[in-house]
């Protein structure tokens, strides 16, 4: 097993399933001669070709449309958005042509959309966002966001090779400070829930970068902290998130998306609504206020919950 | 309900009926006087009958105005007890309901309180404390009063640890199923008047003693056991049983031995069903179909013989269950008086207070009493593949008959107990 960055375990499973499978394409702005952004695409048009790893238009509209139509005729696209931000330009295509397909014409859209998310590293208010919530509540989507490179491997192979599109998070910040084992090959990380650390005082559900901030606060309490890592939010993994919290009574939601209708408050509902007599204590959430994320790198700390906050929220719960 | 309205804006406090069969109640004490606030539901007084006490509520919010029925007296079901002025009424002049004459009398509670305020501070936890939903469903789960433990959360929240801590401790707070002669619930005897001999009163100051009454529980006990002692002509008859073959099952199921032990009791009876009867005076009515008493310890209190109605078609696991319900609306005081209604048979299982031999009562007008004592284990001599003799350790306890001997004679009791054994020992 080779030891991967987060990043390089997303390229391994876009190269791995490219060459497997030849109706997988990849599209995206500077996808190409460039290999992305980020590099995930690096020396990827040099392996399979300028028609397989496809450079775009400035217009994320056209490249999820293309792609919905590419599904539709038999193709498996794997769409990039540069930054998970401009995903709004193509949200149209996402959830009210690619998500309803299947209702409304019985047409499989089986596409991939590259969301790189989420802030930490001064990107601002255009390149920081955590916009699951918005694809969560629109019907017929997936919604997908790994936080070890294993799962980001699996979880790419897992989302283009499932019948239907699936929005896929990847962490900006994860992508070169987290390490991993990753196996070789092919292999489908399932759409489940996964507990990071095992515990019996506090449960905290978290999922992207969240999990690492939950394993090192973690870390750094004496109590037993369990720390379930949803890697899929659509499904989410309900059974999963009550039997941790039959277990230790106690959670603690933890968002790095604004707060208002995030992942934690569906999150949230479901524990107060089925796990209500498994509780000892109130459901506490703990994510980012609703502003936009500033430049400033010490007003971003500011806002994005971090290990210092996981811990502070963590000890007022156990001592409740 | 127990209640009716009036025209007035004041509602009627009714004797409740507690039960099919039950016709009359008696005024044990009332928990609220004339002029007192009420708030709705809250317990106005205690009521008994023949089989049961229990607590009424109040039908309504309001004020106390008039008591009609006093504490010792007994009055039929649905007879007016008291009438609450209702938050309206009681808020209005006294001058409306009460035109001259009886404005002094009284309306005077109604209107020193205003508008129901004082109600106001009561919990429905009654202690004033919060309990998480966890902590409450443990608690009841496991018979725990929360009121009575410490709590090691913030601002002395009771936290699931406290309470499973509570739970680990538990024995001495949860009385065990027991008895060594089950209550028949049955109106007391008369009672003689307390002695006054002046040798014992002196006696009990000399060395601290105060005298009081025995409790109402108390008293239909002792009436039950005396007249069972005056009425029955009771024998016991003892066999010893080796547990092994039922501490196995019971251990595969997850059950104690009772469950498995009342389960084969049943079909034994079902083939000596002159056990499984009453005998009044000369008429005895044998029953084929099993109500098992089970005799519950209320601690210090007394105990009390919820009834498992049609017991022959519950599997040992069903028993269980039942025993465990039963056993807990006992302590909790909520058997109806049809729980404790119509048994057929007893048993009491005081094994575990270690006792190897007691000589149970017979709870009239049944014919029989199964007692179930510890299982010790002992060296017993058993019979090798050859015939040989061997000494082998084994888990046993003493099945106790306690019979009626008006109703049968003893060989028919010891036919009943080795029958049992018969099949306990092949469980």
């Amino acid at each position: 097993m080779a030891t991967l960055t987060y990043l390089e375990a997303i390229s391994d499973g876009l190269r791995e399933m490219l060459r497997d499978d030849e109706r997988v394409f990849v599209m995206g702005e500077d996808v190409g001669a460039f290999g992305g952004a980020f590099k995930v695409t690096a020396g990827m048009v040099e392996e399979f070709g300028p028609e397989r790893v496809r450079d775009t238009p400035i217009a994320e509209s056209g490249i999820v449309g293309t792609a919905v139509g590419a599904a539709v005729a038999g193709l498996r696209p794997v769409c990039e958005m540069q930054f998970a931000d401009f995903v709004a330009c193509g949200f149209d295509q996402i959830v009210n042509v690619a998500g309803k397909m299947h209702y409304r014409l019985g047409l499989a859209v089986p596409i991939v959309v590259r969301l790189p998310s989420g802030g930490g590293f001064g990107g601002g208010p255009f390149h920081s966002q955590n916009p699951e919530s918005w694809f969560m509540q629109a019907p017929g989507l997936k919604v997908v966001a790994p936080a070890t490179p294993e799962d980001a491997k699996g979880a790419l192979i897992a989302a283009i090779q499932d019948p239907n599109p699936v929005i896929y998070l990847e962490h900006k910040n994860l992508y070169r400070r987290i390490k991993g084992e990753v196996p070789e090959g092919i292999y489908e990380t399932p759409w489940k829930a996964r507990v990071a650390r095992e515990g019996s005082d506090l449960t905290v559900v978290a999922y992207g970068q969240m999990v690492h901030t939950a394993l090192a606060a973690a870390e750094q309490i004496d109590a037993s902290i369990e720390v379930v890592d949803l890697r899929s939010l659509v499904p989410l993994d309900e059974e999963a998130i009550l039997a941790s919290v039959a277990k230790t009574s106690k959670a603690l939601v933890l968002d790095e998306a604004n707060q208002t209708c995030a992942a934690g408050a569906q999150v949230a509902a479901l524990i107060a609504d089925r796990g209500f007599e498994d509780l000892d204590g109130p459901v506490r959430r703990l994510a980012t206020p609703d502003v936009p994320i500033p430049f400033s790198p010490p007003l971003e700390a500011a806002v994005l919950p971090g290990v210092e906050q996981v811990k502070e929220a963590c000890l007022e719960l156990l001592d409740y | 309900m127990s209640s009716s309205t009036t025209e007035t804006g004041s509602v009627d406090v009714l004797m409740p009926q507690m039960g099919t069969s039950v016709f009359e109640g008696t005024v044990v004490a009332w928990l609220k006087q004339v002029g007192d606030e009420i708030s709705a539901e809250e317990t106005i007084c205690e009521v008994s009958t023949d089989k049961i006490d229990t607590e009424c509520p109040s039908p309504a919010a309001g004020t106390l105005v008039e008591i009609f029925v006093n504490e010792g007296e007994t009055v039929e079901v649905g007879t007016v007890m008291a009438r609450i002025a209702s938050g309206d009424a009681a808020a209005e002049p006294p001058a409306v309901a009460a035109p001259g004459e009886q404005a002094a009398a009284a309306p005077a509670p109604a209107t020193a309180a205003p508008a129901s305020a004082p109600s106001t501070g009561t919990t429905p936890n009654g202690d004033g404390r919060r309990y998480s939903p966890l902590v409450k469903r443990i608690a009841a789960e496991h018979g725990i009063d929360l009121s009575g433990l410490d709590g090691s959360g913030r601002g002395g929240r009771v936290t699931k640890k406290d309470v499973l801590a509570a739970v680990e401790n538990g024995p001495p707070k949860q009385p065990l199923l027991h008895s060594d002669s089950p209550y028949r619930p049955d109106p007391p005897a008369a009672q003689p008047a307390p002695s006054q001999a002046p040798g014992r009163a002196s006696l009990g100051e000399s060395l601290g003693g105060v005298a009081e009454p025995l409790t109402r529980i108390r008293q239909s006990i002792g009436g039950a056991m005396l007249d069972s002692q005056r009425t029955a002509a009771t024998c016991h008859t003892i066999v010893e049983c080796d547990m092994s073959r039922v501490e196995a099952r019971r251990r595969e199921l997850g059950l104690t031995a009772l469950p498995l032990v009342a389960r084969a009791t049943i079909e034994t009876l079902r083939e000596f069903p002159q056990l499984n009867a009453t005998l009044d005076g000369t008429t005895i009515t044998r029953f084929e179909r099993v109500h098992l008493g089970i005799a519950v310890s209320l601690g210090e209190e007394g105990l009390m013989v919820p009834v498992i109605h049609d017991a022959h078609e519950l599997s040992a696991e069903g028993l269980g269950a039942r025993i465990k319900e039963l056993a807990k609306r006992a302590r909790a005081k909520e058997l109806g008086a049809d729980d404790v209604r119509g048994a057929s048979f007893t048993i009491t299982n005081p094994g575990q207070f270690g006792a190897l031999l007691a000589t149970p009562v017979i709870n009239q007008p049944q014919v029989g009493i199964l007692d179930l004592e510890a299982v010790v284990k002992r060296p017993v001599v058993l019979s090798g593949p050859d015939g040989e003799d061997l000494i082998a350790i084994r888990p046993m306890v003493n099945l106790i008959l306690g019979w009626d001997h008006r109703a049968m004679d003893g060989v028919y009791a010891a036919s009943f107990l080795s029958a049992l054994r018969a099949k306990l020992e092949a469980l």
